[in-house]
């Protein structure tokens, strides 16, 4: 009977039985970065808004709370988006021909809300609650960064879930006292652990079992 | 099905066995295929194709790899990229993103009012619930109000005016019926007719007697197919006048219903459910409750709580009603005791004797004044009024003139009719030509080629009568309206609109407005308007948010009358029923066909049949052999030489001779889910109206019933999700129920105890009767291979534990948790052809169980949620983590996780969990009705599992509040005891009855809650407990309270 492969193919299908897994766990490397980059997690991209605004100039700089604007963080879901009102309390006043600020003299004007660029989104399936996690001493900074550094805002951390995780499953990692939760300088203290613990004792930080059951983010 | 054979098999066994469908019973081929299939048919396609090749396998296996690969592709893709934040300009007072509001207003139904409170997110109404403050739904809802919500939304609801079928204006309306009652107004509005509904709304009845002023020759005339004739007419008769009876049944130890379904067709039903179940609930110290005793000549919810119930021919409970009163002492009644019914009717009056100024007798609509008249006798003689039975002026005061109407439109001396609201064009009697006439009118020219007459249908629908009519108008829905209504007992509430008229529609309240000339004011001017001029002293503004805020008028009920002795009716003459009776019915899901259009009410399997999507003609087992007819034979009904096809459905408990058929059905103009397009896939039932007549509304004698050799296919839910597939398949069979003969290891499985019911005689006997009915199993002890807390697992004595307690005695099976849940949950609607296949997607189902025997059953309701095992067997068995358990009990569904193996349903002893086989959330749900979702529900996708989840957002916005409350101030434990305790299911608000109670079963703040507490009654018993699941969701057994004068006390209730 003749031989149906030539000697050579030997050499390739050994070659190949190593090639193969070697490819499978390339590729399946490439996958997971690609899914870590900001291509996928929209990390560090800055989106493009109706209106320039700057939370360095308003917050950093003007040293106006996050409250003055996100009026619901402390009761809802959702910390809320301040409505055209908000924003001409002091632009009635103050820099009334800017050009920069038509489109809120527009909507002002018009009825026609502002249409801004969601930055911080989550998948459908997950709800988030601001103020439960306002109201157990989680900082603003510790999600969002240092925003009174951002002229334009842009999404700090991954958002991924297990990003989520690590703070679910370690609270005393980044928890603070409430009264400096919305203190974007505010500094972890040495013994943070330590400190951490105390918190979460006092806050009734559920355990990291609790904190990590599905229905917890998931329903 | 061989239905002697079943018989001696019932016969022949002892104790007590349980039945879901007369399949089961029978256990024919198809039951046992679908007992031993999780999900039969469409699943095993390929198999069963014929085409088993190796090149199909192929063809399949690359398909379903391709479909695999787009779905993982598309997966990447789960965070939508270009999203917008649209603040407000000037954000509404009060408004809080996120947070949902509660809005009080009121639904009308057949002219009254019941409360009720909705939620709405973000300006979208998308729940409704019970106004506790409200008379007539104390908190309580049915299954009517809770779909309206998606009737809301209803894309196929009329949105233009038409004007012959092409879209119009309002404002060319107007100028079309102005001038013309502007040149009647010599005349005093001469050939001018208005036809509708009967409303208690103040304010349109005053614009109608405004408008009667301006037009003193205008004549109103109202139709209702349900209506209120008989009981009015019964009113008249014993006191001369026409009064509304309202009755207390919390004050009543024993009530006799006379063909009275008053847990489900009365204004008034919820408040009456909640009050009857009050005097039943029977706890560790009460040990009391009333008895119910029923007659009626059809099947009704009502019936199937009775603890005596009589199912005869509705002709002869007039005789009944004439011997219950004499027997009660009822003076000049003269009859004869209708042989067999001696002691029904002799327990029954003794017992009613016996509870002077604490019993009541109700009659049903659908008796004649007759018996109405003999009700109040006896309750009268038995010095109930003022206890159980008051008396207020009419609230409702118009009556049906419907016959009046045609008559004149025959003759010829109407030109201009306008419509409001109803449907006479399809609901009117068979022998009122009606549509005929109202044709002949909308077509007729005069000499000068132009219309003769006007003819303007304001509705919600373009439907049948709509066609008819020259000019359509569409309605707004209640919730988009302003306007005003009252309950049964007079108290007035405020329509507050929850949303701007999603189509410009008009309210009638509106339309008449225009019609008085005043065409600028709007429905809100009106309705100040007229309160304005009721409240004249009192500082109206706080009154007026005081009576949006609760939802109640203050102070507008009608005062009680004393009423005297009443006349008793000398006895009509009876005439032969014939062989056969027909008894018509509103039906549970769409009333009288208002509700035809609503997806979520079609789809729910009625109470007893299961039936979806479809009426059929119920009739008994012996009736089926005596015309030997099976399930979905078509038969002819003729009637005074009307004839309508029905197909038959067999259902125990409907009397003998009887063909109960539901009204509401073959409609022709419905809108795309309730019109009939004669497909057997899709449904939708037949038309009763065509052979129900003005003076036989509610059952007609001399029916002549005809087999055809047609059949239609009923798709009934009844025996999908059998609890007992996965042990011992004989466990169904009733001859397989434990004898003493039966060895140890069988009798566990032989009888699952599935429903445990005890007569409360048993009980106090014996408070343990129901754990012993458990059998050997409930001595063991559950045994576990998972370690327990002391080793790491599971520990259930912290925080919050949810749990679940489910009253059997209270479930009256009447759907509103069915419903709620489907509108809390986002449950998709699949339609016929899905259900046929096991595929509905309800997270709570409510399994109707026959026991005794096949002519006289009893009938027990069991609603079925998850059960949130502590040892739950669908989580061992999922291979991705995606259903886990949580630290508070909760047996969790995450949906992003799920790849749909369907191991998990497999493994489910109790059958709830429900499977996406298809993309039903998104298929066809047009745009409109996406706005009912709840917006914290996730919308789940084909090839996901899903289930009941215990309501988790409500659990996690309770516990988020408790938290943060807590956070503030450790120290608030009451506060929060009764912030949790506050917090209630979709089902559990919805529930009339509280049959449903839901919190933790741990202390909370160191106090037992509700639920705890009646986990701890002696009637607790946990569902399927030899498995060792564990459940959190428990039953408190069924108790009934028989005479034992009717029935002896007898060992061995199963």
């Amino acid at each position: 009977m003749p031989r149906l492969f030539h000697r050579r193919m030997n050499v390739i299908a050994r070659a190949s039985l190593l090639a193969i897994p070697i490819l499978a766990a390339t590729a399946g490397g490439v996958a997971w970065h690609v899914q870590t980059t900001s291509y996928v997690t929209s990390q560090d991209i800055t989106m493009e808004q109706p209106v320039p605004f700057s939370h360095k100039h308003h917050v950093g700089e003007l040293g106006i709370d996050c409250r003055y604007c996100h009026t619901s963080v402390t009761d809802s879901s959702f910390a809320g988006l301040p409505p055209t009102k908000t924003c001409m309390t002091c632009h009635s006043q103050i820099w009334t021909n800017a050009a920069m600020l038509q489109p809120v003299r527009d909507s002002w004007r018009t009825g026609v809300p502002l249409q801004w660029q969601r930055v911080h989104n989550l998948p459908e399936y997950v709800y988030f609650d601001h103020s439960i996690h306002v109201a157990k001493g989680v900082g603003c900074a510790t999600c969002h960064g240092q925003v009174d550094e951002m002229p334009l805002m842009f999404q700090a951390k991954s958002l991924e879930m297990s990003w989520c995780l690590e703070c679910h499953r370690h609270p005393e990692e980044y928890l603070r006292p409430r009264e400096e939760v919305f203190n974007l300088h505010y500094q972890s203290p040495p013994d943070q652990l330590k400190v951490g613990r105390e918190l979460a004792e006092r806050y009734h930080v559920r355990s990291a079992q609790a904190l990590t059951d599905c229905y917890t983010c998931h329903r | 099905m061989n239905l002697s054979e079943v018989r001696s098999r019932l016969s022949n066994q002892r104790g007590q066995a349980l039945w879901r469908s007369m399949e089961e019973l029978c256990d024919t081929p198809e039951f046992r295929k679908s007992l031993e299939r999780e999900f039969p048919g469409g699943v095993d396609g390929w198999i069963n194709s014929g085409d088993q090749s190796r090149r199909r396998f192929l063809q399949l296996m690359g398909a379903s790899l391709m479909l695999a690969g787009a779905g993982t592709m598309s997966g990447c893709s789960d965070k939508p990229r270009d999203e917008k934040i649209v603040p407000y300009v000037d954000a509404p007072e009060m408004l809080v993103a996120g947070k949902p509001m509660f809005f009080a207003t009121a639904m009308p139904m057949g002219g009254f009012g019941r409360g009720v409170l909705v939620c709405s997110q973000e300006g979208r109404p998308i729940k409704i619930e019970g106004n506790p403050d409200h008379p007539a739904s104390l908190g309580g809802t049915d299954s009517f109000m809770q779909a309206s919500i998606l009737g809301l939304y209803d894309p196929d609801r009329s949105q233009a005016v038409t004007r012959g079928g092409e879209i119009s204006t309002w404002a060319a309306f107007w100028e079309t019926v102005r001038p013309r009652l502007e040149s009647k107004r010599q005349t005093g509005g001469e050939g001018v007719r208005l036809l509708l509904e009967p409303t208690t709304s103040p304010t349109v009845l005053a614009q109608l007697d405004e408008l009667q002023r301006q037009f003193p020759r205008l004549r109103r005339h109202h139709w209702d197919p349900i209506g209120r004739e008989n009981t009015t007419a019964g009113m008249v008769a014993a006191y001369g006048k026409s009064f509304a009876a309202q009755y207390d049944l919390s004050a009543a130890r024993v009530v006799v219903s006379l063909d009275s379904d008053f847990l489900f067709d009365e204004s008034a039903s919820l408040r009456y459910s909640r009050q009857f179940m009050d005097g039943r609930r029977v706890r560790r110290d009460r040990q009391e409750m009333n008895r119910l005793y029923v007659a009626e000549g059809t099947l009704t919810i009502t019936g199937s709580t009775a603890d005596h119930r009589l199912a005869i021919r509705p002709s002869e409970i007039a005789i009944l009603a004439r011997a219950l009163a004499a027997a009660c002492g009822v003076s000049g009644v003269n009859t004869e005791m209708p042989a067999g019914r001696e002691k029904w009717i002799n327990a029954a009056a003794a017992d009613l004797a016996a509870n002077r100024g604490a019993c009541l007798v109700m009659v049903g609509e659908s008796q004649p004044a007759e018996v109405h008249a003999l009700g109040h006798a006896i309750n009268h003689l038995l010095g109930n009024l003022g206890h159980t039975v008051h008396f207020t002026e009419p609230v409702l005061g118009q009556s049906d003139s419907l016959d009046v109407l045609v008559d004149e439109m025959r003759s010829g001396k109407i030109d201009t009719l306008l419509i409001f609201g109803t449907n006479p064009a399809y609901t009117s009697p068979a022998d009122i030509p009606f549509a005929a006439e109202l044709l002949r009118m909308s077509k007729m020219r005069s000499a000068d080629g132009t219309f003769a007459n006007l003819t303007a249908h304001l509705g919600l629908y373009d439907d049948e009568t709509a066609y008819l009519c020259q000019w359509h108008l569409h309605q707004s829905h209640y919730l988009e309206s302003w306007g005003d209504i009252r309950a049964f007992d007079g108290t007035a509430s405020i329509l507050q609109p929850l949303i701007a008229p999603l189509y410009g529609g008009k309210s009638a309240s509106e339309v008449l407005e225009v019609l008085l000339g005043r065409p600028e004011r709007s429905a809100y001017e009106v309705l100040r308007g007229y309160w304005v001029s009721q409240w004249k002293n009192a500082d109206f503004e706080r009154q007026w948010s005081t009576a949006l805020k609760s939802g109640v008028i203050a102070g507008t009920a009608l005062p009680l009358q004393d009423l005297g002795s009443p006349k008793v009716v000398a006895s009509a003459s009876e005439k032969s029923a014939g062989e056969w009776e027909v008894v018509f019915r509103p039906d549970y899901s769409v009333w009288d066909g208002c509700f035809s259009n609503n997806p979520w009410l079609q789809e729910l399997p009625r109470p007893f049949t299961k039936l979806t999507w479809d009426n059929a003609a119920m009739i008994s087992p012996a009736t089926a052999e005596k015309l030997n007819v099976v399930d979905g034979d078509v038969v002819r009904l003729m009637l005074n030489k009307r004839s309508i096809n029905a197909p038959v459905l067999v259902t125990p408990g409907v009397p003998d001779g009887v063909i109960s058929v539901s009204l509401g059905y073959g409609r022709l103009r419905a809108g795309h889910i309730g019109t009939v397009h004669g497909d057997q896939t899709i449904g939708v039932g037949f038309d009763a109206y065509a052979i129900r007549t003005a003076g036989e509304r509610w059952f007609a004698g001399g029916v002549q019933v005809i087999k055809t050799k047609r059949t239609h296919r009923l798709v009934m839910t009844r025996s999908h999700h059998a609890m007992g597939t996965f042990t011992n398949k004989e466990s169904l069979k009733p001859d397989a129920i434990a004898t003493e003969q039966t060895p140890e290891w069988a009798r566990e499985t032989a009888n699952r105890k599935l429903v445990r019911v005890a007569t409360l005689e048993q009980f106090k006997a014996n408070t343990n009767i129901i754990k012993e009915l458990g059998g050997e199993s409930e001595k063991k002890p559950l045994l576990s291979l998972y370690p327990g807390p002391e080793h790491g697992g599971w520990d259930y004595s912290k925080g919050y534990q949810w749990g679940m307690s489910i009253d059997l005695t209270s479930c009256i099976g009447c759907n509103a948790c069915v419903v709620a849940c489907q509108a809390e949950n986002n449950i998709p609607v699949v339609g016929k052809e899905e259900i046929s296949r096991q595929r509905e997607m309800h997270w709570i189902r409510i399994d109707d169980y026959f026991g005794g025997s096949l002519d006289d059953p009893k009938i027990y309701h069991q609603p079925v949620p998850c059960m949130h095992c502590e040892n739950a067997p669908c989580e061992y068995v999922c291979p991705v983590g995606a259903t886990t358990h949580s630290v508070e009990g909760l047996n969790q569904m995450t949906y992003n996780r799920c790849v749909g193996t369907r191991y998990c349903s497999n493994n489910c002893p109790y059958k709830v969990r429900r499977f996406n086989f298809l993309a039903y959330a998104d298929a066809e749900t047009t745009e409109q009705r996406k706005l009912q979702r709840n917006p914290d529900v996730t919308v789940r996708t084909n090839g996901v599992m899903e289930k009941c989840s215990y309501c988790i957002q409500r659990i996690q916005r309770t516990r988020i509040e408790a938290e943060k409350m807590l956070v503030e101030n450790s120290g608030a434990q009451q506060a929060e005891f009764n912030l949790i305790e506050r917090l209630q299911t979709a089902c559990q608000q919805a529930c009339p009855t509280r049959a449903i109670e839901f919190g933790s079963i741990i202390p909370v703040g160191g106090e037992k809650t509700r639920v705890a507490k009646l986990k701890d009654e002696p009637l607790d018993y946990g569902l399927l407990r030899e498995l060792s699941t564990r459940p959190r969701t428990t039953y408190l057994a069924r108790l009934t309270n028989p005479n034992p004068s009717i029935e002896p006390a007898k060992g061995g209730a199963a």
